[in-house]
C-alpha cells in the first residue's frame, strides 16, 4: 500500500472518530464507546502490512482496525448503533463485535485479552490447512498483563505459529498508567521470554507501523513464527467517551493528539492538496454512513434466540 | 491411587458387537473420526507422545503425526481457546483437558468463548470442536480432580453435553459430537474407562444426541440416571426386582439437548420419579429434570419427584471416604423402597 493511500485509510478512521465524538456528545449512546483517536496511525499502519485474506483479530479501542481491513463505515456503524444492517444482525451496540469471515476478520472478545488464543487457534488451522495466512492480534498494555499472553505465546512460538502481534501501548490501563503495571517500560521486552523478536515502533508514524509490520507478516508468511510489535502511542480520550480522566494530569485539549499521525504523514510527503481531498472525502463518507444508519430499523426481537445453535 | 474395579460392564444391552473398553472406545472413535477427516485434530497435555495419561489416545500420535495430534504445555486457556480459534477457521479439534475440573481454569474460553462466539458474532462463524473431559471420582484424586461439573454445560447456552455411560454410546456420542457443527462438552468417566461392553466396529455407527436410552424396561418408578450412576442403578434394579419392584432406568446421554419425552412418557407410566447423578445434589442436572418432570407430568405423578446426588461437600482425598460422598447402589435401592411408600 502506498503513503496516500495509507493516509486514506487513516484519514477515514479519523473522520469516524470525531464523527462519534460530536453525535455522543449531543445525542448520548447507549453502550460504551471506547474511542480511539489518536492510533489511527497504528490500526491503518498495520491493516495495511495485511493481506485480505489474513485474519484479524481486533482490540476494543475504534472501528479502525475492521475499516482498514475492507469492512464498510455503514456495516460497523450499524454494529455500533446496534441496527439490523451490521454484520451481527443487530446485536451489536456500544462495545462492538463485528465480523467478515470473507476479510478475515473474525472478530472480539468482550473479556479484553482473550483473542490471544484464539488467535493462536486460527493460527493452527492456517498453519494445518497450509494456506499461508496470517494472523493479526491487536491489544492493548493492559491486556498484555493477562495470563492469556503467556499461555498463547509460549507454545505460539514452539509451534512457529503465524501470527503478529501488535500493542498499542497508550500508557494507560483505564486509570493506570505503564510504570505502575509494567515491571520494565516496554511490553515488547517480554517477547525475549519466548524467543521471538520483539519490535519497538513510534505508533504515531503510520509508514513505520506499517513498515514493522510488513517485516513481521513476512516472517510468519515464512513460517518463522510469532513476532510482537509494541508500537507506542497515546490516548487521548478516556478509557471510554464519558471518562472524565480524574485520574490523569496529562491532559491536553480536549480533542488535541499530540503527534499527530495525520500530520506527521503530511509532513514526510503526502501532499497537503491530496490530503485536504482525502480528508474531505472521509468526512463525506462519515455522515453518509452515519446518516444510512441512523435510518435503519431497529432489529426485530425475534434475533435474540437466533444464532445460538449452527 | 486406589484405583477401584471396573463398575459397569455388561451395563450395555447384549449385541453381536465384539467387546471393547470404554477407553478403547473413545480411541476408536478418535481414530475413525480422524481418518475419515483430514480436518480434524487433536490437542491437549500428553495426549501425543504418552497417550494421555489415563492412555485413551494411545497409538494416535504414532498413526497421524504431531500437526495432527499435538502435545500442549501445561496451559489450559491455549488449549480450549485455540481451539475455539481453529474451529472458527476451518478445522474440527478435539481437545482434551486432563480432568473436567480444569474446565475451571478456561473458564472463559470454554463458557464464553466456546459458547458465545457464533452467537455474538451474529452466526457468521461456527465453532465446531469437541472439548473433552475426564470426570468423575476415580479413587483418591482429591477435591479438585473427581468432581462431577457437567450441570454448568446446561446453564451455558450454545454448548451441547454429552455423559456417556457405556462404551457403545461412548463412541458413538463422540463420533456425533465430531460431526456435529456446534461445541460440544464430552463427558467422559475416568472411572468407567475400563469398563468394557459391546462396540459396534462400523465406523458409521453414531449415537444420536438427544435420544435418551431405557436401559431397563419396568412399571414401578423411573430411574433417570447418568454416567457411573447407570450401572448403579442398574444394580440396584436388579436387586428390587428380586422383591418385586420393577424399576425403569433411563439414561439421558446427552443434558443439551435433554430427551424430555422419554423421561416423561416413563413417569407418565410409572407415577414416580428419582434422578440419580454424581454431582453434587444442590443445583445438579438432576434439579433440572426434576423440575421439568413435574411441569410436564405432575397430574401423572403419586409421589414428589426425588434426587439423589453428592453430598454438599468437597470430595475427600481418601479413596474409602470418597465413595461415601456420592450415591451407591444401596442409597438408591433405599430411595426408591421410600419412594414407592409416599
Amino acid at each position: 500500500m502506498n503513503e496516500l493511500d495509507l493516509y486514506r485509510e487513516a484519514t477515514r478512521i479519523r473522520a469516524l472518530e470525531l464523527l462519534l465524538h460530536r453525535y455522543i456528545e449531543e445525542h448520548g449512546f447507549g453502550g460504551f464507546w471506547h474511542p480511539g483517536l489518536g492510533q489511527e496511525g497504528i490500526q491503518a499502519g498495520a491493516v495495511a502490512a495485511l493481506r485480505e485474506d489474513d485474519y484479524l483479530f481486533y482490540a476494543h479501542r475504534g472501528l479502525g482496525y475492521a475499516l482498514a481491513k475492507g469492512m464498510s463505515p455503514v456495516t460497523l456503524l450499524a454494529d455500533l448503533f446496534g441496527r439490523t444492517g451490521g454484520s451481527v444482525g443487530g446485536k451489536g451496540g456500544g462495545t462492538v463485535h463485528f465480523v467478515d469471515p470473507e476479510r478475515g476478520v473474525l472478530g472480539q472478545g468482550g473479556t479484553v485479552g482473550s483473542n490471544f488464543v484464539l488467535g493462536a487457534g486460527a493460527g493452527i488451522s492456517a498453519q494445518m490447512l497450509g494456506t499461508d495466512r496470517v494472523v493479526a492480534i491487536f491489544f492493548g498494555d493492559g491486556a498484555a498483563a493477562r495470563g492469556t499472553f503467556h499461555e498463547a505465546a509460549l507454545t505460539a512460538a514452539v509451534w512457529k505459529l503465524p501470527l503478529v502481534w501488535i500493542c498499542e501501548n497508550n500508557g494507560w490501563a483505564i486509570s493506570v498508567p505503564i510504570e505502575a503495571q509494567s515491571p520494565t517500560g516496554n511490553i515488547a521486552d517480554r517477547a525475549a521470554a519466548y524467543g521471538v523478536p520483539g519490535v519497538i515502533v513510534d505508533g504515531q508514524d503510520p509508514v513505520a507501523v506499517r513498515e514493522a509490520t510488513l517485516a513481521a507478516v513476512d516472517r510468519a508468511r515464512a513460517g518463522e513464527g510469532p513476532t510482537l510489535i509494541e508500537a507506542k502511542t497515546l490516548r487521548v480520550r478516556g478509557h471510554y467517551e464519558g471518562d472524565k480522566q480524574s485520574y490523569r494530569e496529562d491532559l491536553g485539549e480536549e480533542l488535541e493528539v499530540p503527534r499527530d499521525p495525520l500530520k506527521i504523514m503530511r509532513e514526510q510527503g503526502v501532499p497537503a492538496a491530496e490530503a485536504d481531498r482525502l480528508d474531505g472525502e472521509a468526512q463525506a463518507e462519515a455522515e453518509a454512513a452515519l446518516a444510512e444508519v441512523l435510518a435503519m430499523p431497529e432489529p426485530d426481537p425475534d434475533v435474540i434466540t437466533e444464532g445460538v445453535w449452527a | 491411587m486406589g484405583v477401584r474395579p471396573a463398575e459397569g460392564a455388561g451395563a450395555a444391552t447384549a449385541a453381536e458387537a465384539p467387546a471393547l473398553g470404554y477407553a478403547r472406545a473413545i480411541n476408536q472413535a478418535l481414530g475413525e473420526e480422524m481418518r475419515r477427516e483430514e480436518r480434524v485434530w487433536m490437542l491437549g497435555q500428553d495426549v501425543g507422545r504418552m497417550g494421555g495419561v489415563f492412555g485413551v489416545t494411545r497409538g494416535l500420535f504414532d498413526e497421524f503425526g504431531a500437526g495432527r495430534v499435538r502435545d500442549t504445555s501445561l496451559n489450559e486457556t491455549f488449549i480450549v481457546g485455540a481451539a475455539v480459534g481453529a474451529a472458527m477457521t476451518g478445522t474440527i479439534p478435539v481437545a482434551e483437558l486432563q480432568f473436567a475440573d480444569f474446565m475451571m481454569i478456561a473458564g472463559d474460553e470454554v463458557f464464553h468463548k466456546m459458547a458465545k462466539w457464533r452467537y455474538m458474532h451474529g452466526a457468521k462463524l461456527s465453532v465446531p470442536m469437541v472439548l473433552r473431559l475426564p470426570t468423575g471420582v476415580l479413587g483418591g484424586v482429591g477435591a479438585e480432580h473427581s468432581q462431577s461439573l457437567e450441570a454448568l454445560g446446561m446453564h451455558f447456552p450454545g454448548l451441547k453435553v454429552a455423559l456417556p455411560a457405556t462404551p457403545a454410546d461412548a463412541k458413538g456420542l463422540l463420533k456425533t459430537a465430531i460431526r456435529d457443527p456446534n461445541p460440544v462438552l464430552f463427558f467422559e468417566h475416568k472411572g468407567m474407562y475400563r469398563v468394557k461392553g459391546p462396540v459396534p466396529e462400523d465406523p458409521e455407527f453414531l449415537v444420536p444426541f438427544g435420544e435418551a436410552a431405557v436401559r431397563r424396561a419396568g412399571t414401578s418408578a423411573t430411574v433417570v440416571a447418568t454416567g457411573l450412576m447407570v450401572p448403579r442403578a442398574l444394580a440396584a434394579a436388579e436387586a428390587l426386582a428380586a422383591e418385586g419392584i420393577e424399576l425403569e432406568v433411563i439414561d439421558p446421554r446427552t443434558l443439551v439437548p435433554l430427551d424430555m419425552e422419554t423421561i416423561v412418557g416413563s413417569v407418565e407410566k410409572t407415577g414416580r420419579a428419582l434422578v440419580v447423578h454424581e454431582a453434587v445434589r444442590t443445583a445438579g442436572a438432576g434439579a433440572e429434570i426434576a423440575a421439568r418432570i413435574q411441569e410436564a407430568a405432575f397430574f401423572a405423578l403419586e409421589a414428589p419427584v426425588w434426587r439423589l446426588g453428592a453430598l454438599d461437600t468437597s470430595i475427600p482425598q481418601s479413596p474409602d471416604l470418597e465413595q461415601l460422598v456420592i450415591p451407591d447402589k444401596a442409597a438408591i435401592e433405599a430411595a426408591v423402597r421410600e419412594l414407592l411408600t409416599l
